[in-house]
């Protein structure tokens, strides 16, 4: 009965002694939209690998939290977001304006403007506006696919993912597309099949960041996750990163 | 219609002998009533349509908006429709024939079409032709729709078919070769007019599934209806608004055509009977 009885106490008192420590390393979950390399992908381990992925690690190391991120896609990722099967969104998200009233940011971490991807044998076509009467493919919902959008002449092609309108491009059903120069540079340069038949045109054509999203007035994750953005920023974690992933 | 009398299948005395009067038959004596289903189509059609007067009025932004720019996806929702069940009913007639065939070769072809079909998932078969193959193929995104949607429909239509055509009593077929027509003119005057009659309601239904699981070829970046509600939700957030727009929409044409194929299957049982 004592012996119970002390060990009973031995544990509360191990519990009081550890609840600080789990009060110190709250848990954000992140919804991700791993289709989109190198920034958030799946690699052929099945794990989740990218530029935004070891951020919000080094992040969450700096700042004292535990970081997740889930899997999901990104048509409806910030309907997701609003329904708390998340806390934030990193998925190479574009700080706007309109995104802006409806969510609230981190600061920025990243830049990366719009930038067109045409096949190799095109030329003399390196604007958006040039491409009048085309068919250009975007993803659904990206600042890419709003940039075409404003071109009423032009045939706006929305994917669910970036890469079937890359591979729609080299099939040659579709006559460029827009993407995020990160991501585009990586399917352009990186990849063995399309770094032969594509090419990058032009230079950033919107000045763009990116940030990560969190639902709006939730001040403290964003506390959180700014502070650890600093660190990293200060450290000099943030551009190794770049220079591992981008460069 | 060349259908042969009761008399035909050497049941004398059975005045009910036709299995489509006879299916006819239990359905409406198990099932409580026709009433019942024609008061919950109501509500539901009635229903829908007021909802989609009502919000556009009552909130003009955003459903207004979603109502200018989510129809335009009606041409495509109705292109690929219509012309997949149409090439899906030669497909499936033909695969329906096959698989009842005698010829071995071309009762097998039949036999493994409808099975690997039907065992392959309709959003995988749409990726499969758009894009993987489409290095070879190079359809665009409404023609490899079209084509999957056919493809995939007509190995279901096949199973119908083959199910219609067995339906009807062999003593059919015997008397119309006791009479002298070929198996050819026996099959197109009097099996397939019969058989006509039983398949009409699956054939419907299939229609109206076809017409639902035409909103998966948005995957393809076809801008069908259910694209343009999605393209609307991805800028503005308006997911609950955009979605529900979309859903009325869907939930009109289908409960439009559920009733057309109910008329037309009460019209070919009165028009059945009158040769009784």
């Amino acid at each position: 009965m004592t012996l119970l009885r002390k060990a009973r106490l031995a544990l509360a008192a191990l519990t009081l002694a550890a609840l600080p420590l789990l009060a110190a390393q709250p848990r954000l979950v992140f919804g991700s939209d791993c289709t989109f390399p190198p920034m958030e992908m799946v690699d052929a381990h099945k794990q989740l690998v990218g530029f935004d992925i070891d951020l919000i690690h080094a992040v969450a190391r700096a700042a004292g939290f535990e970081a997740v991120v889930k899997n999901t896609a990104w048509d409806g990722i910030f309907a997701g977001l609003a329904a708390g099967d998340y806390d934030a969104v990193l998925s190479s998200v574009t700080i706007t304006p309109e995104r802006a009233r409806t969510l609230d940011f981190s600061s920025p971490y990243l830049e990366a403007g719009q930038v067109l991807i045409v096949p190799q044998g095109l030329n003399g076509l390196t604007t958006l506006g040039q491409f009048g009467g085309k068919k250009v493919g975007a993803q659904i919902g990206t600042t890419g696919a709003l940039e075409v959008g404003k071109h009423r002449d032009i045939t706006l092609k929305a994917y669910d993912e970036a890469g079937l309108a890359v591979e729609d491009l080299y099939v040659g059903r579709i006559d460029a597309v827009v993407l995020d120069s990160p991501t585009a540079r990586n399917y352009v340069l990186r990849n063995e099949r399309y770094k032969s038949r594509l090419k990058i045109v032009g230079t950033p054509f919107t000045d763009e960041h990116y940030g990560i999203a969190v639902k709006k007035g939730n001040q403290k994750a964003l506390d959180l996750i700014n502070r650890g953005l600093d660190a990293i920023r200060k450290d000099g974690t943030l551009a190794r990163l770049v220079h591992k992933w981008l460069d | 219609m060349t259908a042969l009398g009761p008399a035909g299948d050497g049941m004398r005395g059975r005045p009910q002998a036709d299995p489509a009067s006879a299916m006819h038959l239990n359905e409406s004596s198990l099932i409580p009533g026709d009433r019942e289903t024609l008061a919950a189509w109501k509500i539901a059609f009635f229903g829908a349509i007021a909802l989609t007067v009502a919000l556009p009025l009552l909130r003009p932004h955003p459903f207004l908006e979603i109502l200018a720019f989510v129809p335009e996806g009606l041409t495509a929702t109705f292109t690929v429709t219509l012309a997949s069940i149409g090439l899906a009913l030669v497909l499936g007639l033909l695969a329906g024939l096959g698989r009842i065939a005698r010829t071995t070769v071309i009762n097998r072809i039949a036999t493994v079409y409808v099975e690997v079909v039907r065992g392959i998932p309709l959003l995988v078969q749409l990726f499969y032709i758009y894009y993987a193959l489409g290095p070879l193929l190079h359809l665009n995104g409404l023609l490899s729709a079209i084509a999957a949607l056919s493809i995939c429909y007509g190995a279901y239509l096949a199973e119908i078919f083959r199910a219609g055509l067995q339906s009807i009593p062999k003593g059919q077929m015997e008397a119309a070769l006791a009479l002298g027509l070929s198996r050819t003119q026996a099959l197109w005057r009097v099996i397939l007019p019969q058989t006509i009659r039983v398949i009409l309601p699956p054939i419907g239904n299939e229609f109206i599934a076809l017409l639902k699981d035409s909103s998966l070829v948005s995957i393809l970046a076809v801008s069908d209806l259910l694209r343009r509600g999605r393209e609307y939700a991805s800028t503005t957030f308006d997911y609950l608004e955009a979605y529900t727009v979309v859903a009325l929409i869907y939930l009109i044409m289908t409960l439009f055509f559920s009733r057309l194929v109910g008329l037309l299957e009460e019209r070919m049982r009165t028009h059945g009977r009158q040769h009784h």
